[in-house]
């Protein structure tokens, strides 16, 4: 590949959140080469859209669907990649470059799987509701597989007036034939007032589920399976002041002090006394020349 | 179309901070011909190097190199060797010399470590600049213990006006802080707050996880101080680079510890908003009900 078009995708993928048409702006302007970019970046974009979990509004929806790997279509004969809403069940083309969505059609869920998969997806809204200002979640039941689900939750804020972005991703494979949920949480937050200061982090956690709730009739296994994901959630959003606490306290204390030992600021003349003596005191002039 | 090194420190201001190093290098092999701007704009973290003739540690940067080679302030030595490398004068480099000694006891008494190094050069029109750095980096003794590092860049420029100096300094300061956690089963980590309330067998949960904050803020300011001699010039920007890394230290504090938790917080909330907003709903009924 064209060493520029490396680098190009290299930076795409880097895109803070809501800052990608910005990174590609630049990008142009650098490589200033439209017709290698658009096809080269392709790739790029797409595999940022699934990685970044964007949202897309569904025609004839009135809710938000999450593009990700979770959500592609095994391609058709035709070559031509669909992805799926499962809540409206609905299947649709995506430009991974406008972000839009076209040509929207029915989309026959796996019979066996729509029960838990909906009693997954009305449990995750409800949580959605209640813990998010303003994300998407999406249930999918995983292809290929039977008693597989993929939960996946994004919220997005950006407010480029004043200088900041965050995007908080969190997905869970629950996977009722071994009753496991493994999960992840990433946090990305871009604050670039005369700056440029990020925050990214990352939480793993692999939960074994108790055998009450596998048990359970499927609209209340999925409440209790979302009420373990809420206590986690929550949790690590509070263990996030302990490590802000003790990033504060010890490792930025550590790294530099407020004041020195003397609890007073530096007496520079005297800086210079002790190390320098008589002789720069004794060589007058100063140093223009 | 837009200046093509705007576009490029543009990108800089976004992309994260831990890459710059690879990104800046990725930039130069798109563009070549502006690698000086880029080089000569973008902060990058400061390199350790070990001086050959004194065995004492400088910091390298832009300013003290010349071509691959880096110019040490203690014994004024280019390393890999220059034959004719750029030197100051040697009025200017005495008072690096004496400078370099000031900021290294600045660094003692507020780093208690690290590094520092002081880069003077003479400017066309009569006057000079140069370029305070320090640096420190705490490398944690196990994976679980946090670890991170400083970075401070101040540039200044001076010019002499009779029995005044007019200064003007940029300092940028990069600091990056990392904390790795792992649990399993319990969580001891949170002692602090006894989790008396909470029972949930806690041998079904596994956790790890990684928290980085990392980035770079730039500051400007510009001051008049009076001279009386040479020396002069180190108390007075002493005096505005020890105000100025305070200033950027409280800055910092609140952008990394303050700002972007905020907005963590901006993103999901850990009480029920469902119930906030029945409740708010209840007390507008309430209300509607009294007004009636």
């Amino acid at each position: 590949m064209d060493s520029r078009i490396e680098a190009a995708c290299s930076f795409i993928l880097q895109s803070p959140p809501g800052e990608i048409n910005d990174v590609l702006n630049d990008v142009r302007n650098i490589i200033s080469d439209d017709e290698t970019l658009e096809e080269g970046l392709l790739p790029a974009l797409k595999e940022y859209n699934l990685e970044q979990f964007i949202t897309v509004d569904v025609p004839g929806t009135e809710h938000q669907s999450i593009i990700s790997e979770a959500a592609r279509l095994p391609a058709s004969e035709d070559g031509q990649e669909r992805w799926i809403d499962p809540r409206s069940k609905t299947s649709f083309v995506f430009n991974h470059l406008t972000l839009d969505a076209s040509d929207p059609q029915p989309f026959e869920p796996d019979a066996d799987a729509e029960e838990f998969r909906s009693a997954l997806e009305k449990a995750a809204l409800t949580y959605l509701l209640a813990h998010f200002h303003d994300g998407a979640a999406s249930v999918f039941s995983k292809q290929g597989t039977q008693n597989q689900y993929i939960l996946q939750i994004v919220a997005n804020k950006y407010n480029p007036s004043n200088y900041w972005s965050g995007r908080w991703r969190s997905e869970y494979i629950i996977d009722l034939n071994e009753n496991t949920v493994e999960g992840k949480i990433l946090v990305n937050i871009h604050y670039y007032e005369q700056g440029n200061v990020q925050l990214s982090t990352k939480h793993k956690i692999s939960i074994t589920l108790p055998s009450a709730v596998v048990t359970s009739p499927p609209s209340n296994a999925a409440s209790k399976i979302l009420a373990l994901i809420e206590t986690e959630e929550g949790k690590y959003q509070t263990s996030l002041n302990d490590t802000y606490h003790e990033m504060s306290e010890k490792t930025f204390k550590g790294l530099r002090r407020a004041l020195p030992m003397t609890r007073q600021k530096l007496d520079w003349d005297k800086v210079l006394g002790y190390k320098l003596g008589a002789e720069l005191s004794s060589s007058k002039g100063t140093f223009s020349t | 179309m837009a200046d093509l090194v705007d576009s490029m420190l543009d990108l800089m201001r976004r992309l994260p901070p831990t890459r710059t190093e690879e990104n800046v290098s990725a930039l130069i092999g798109i563009c070549p011909d502006y690698a000086d701007d880029l080089l000569g704009s973008v902060d990058q973290p400061l390199q350790v190097k070990t001086d050959r003739l004194t065995g004492r540690e400088y910091l390298a940067c832009d300013y003290n190199r010349d071509g691959e080679s880096y110019r040490s302030p203690w014994s004024n030595e280019y390393d890999p060797p220059l034959e004719d490398g750029t030197v100051p004068l040697p009025k200017l480099r005495k008072l690096e010399i004496s400078a370099n000694e000031a900021f290294d006891t600045y660094r003692e008494m507020y780093f208690e470590g690290g590094v520092s190094s002081v880069y003077l050069w003479d400017l066309e029109d009569g006057g000079f600049a140069g370029v305070v750095l320090l640096k420190k980096t705490m490398t944690p003794a196990t994976p679980q213990e946090p670890s991170g590092s400083w970075d401070s860049i101040h540039v200044f420029e001076t010019a002499e006006r009779g029995r005044q100096a007019h200064y003007k300094l940029t300092s940028t300061i990069m600091l990056q802080l990392i904390t790795k956690k792992g649990s399993e089963g319990d969580n001891s980590d949170n002692e602090k707050k006894s989790n008396a309330g909470e029972k949930k067998g806690p041998e079904n949960w596994k956790r790890e996880g990684e928290v980085t904050l990392s980035g770079s803020m730039t500051r400007q300011t510009e001051q008049d101080w009076p001279i009386h001699d040479g020396s002069s010039h180190i108390t007075n920007t002493g005096r505005m680079i020890e105000e100025m890394e305070i200033k950027m230290r409280n800055l910092l504090q609140e952008v990394y510890f303050g700002k972007t938790r905020d907005i963590v917080y901006d993103l999901r909330s850990v009480d029920d908003l469902e119930k906030t907003r029945r409740q708010r709903e209840l007390q507008k009924e309430l209300l509607g009900s009294f007004k009636r």
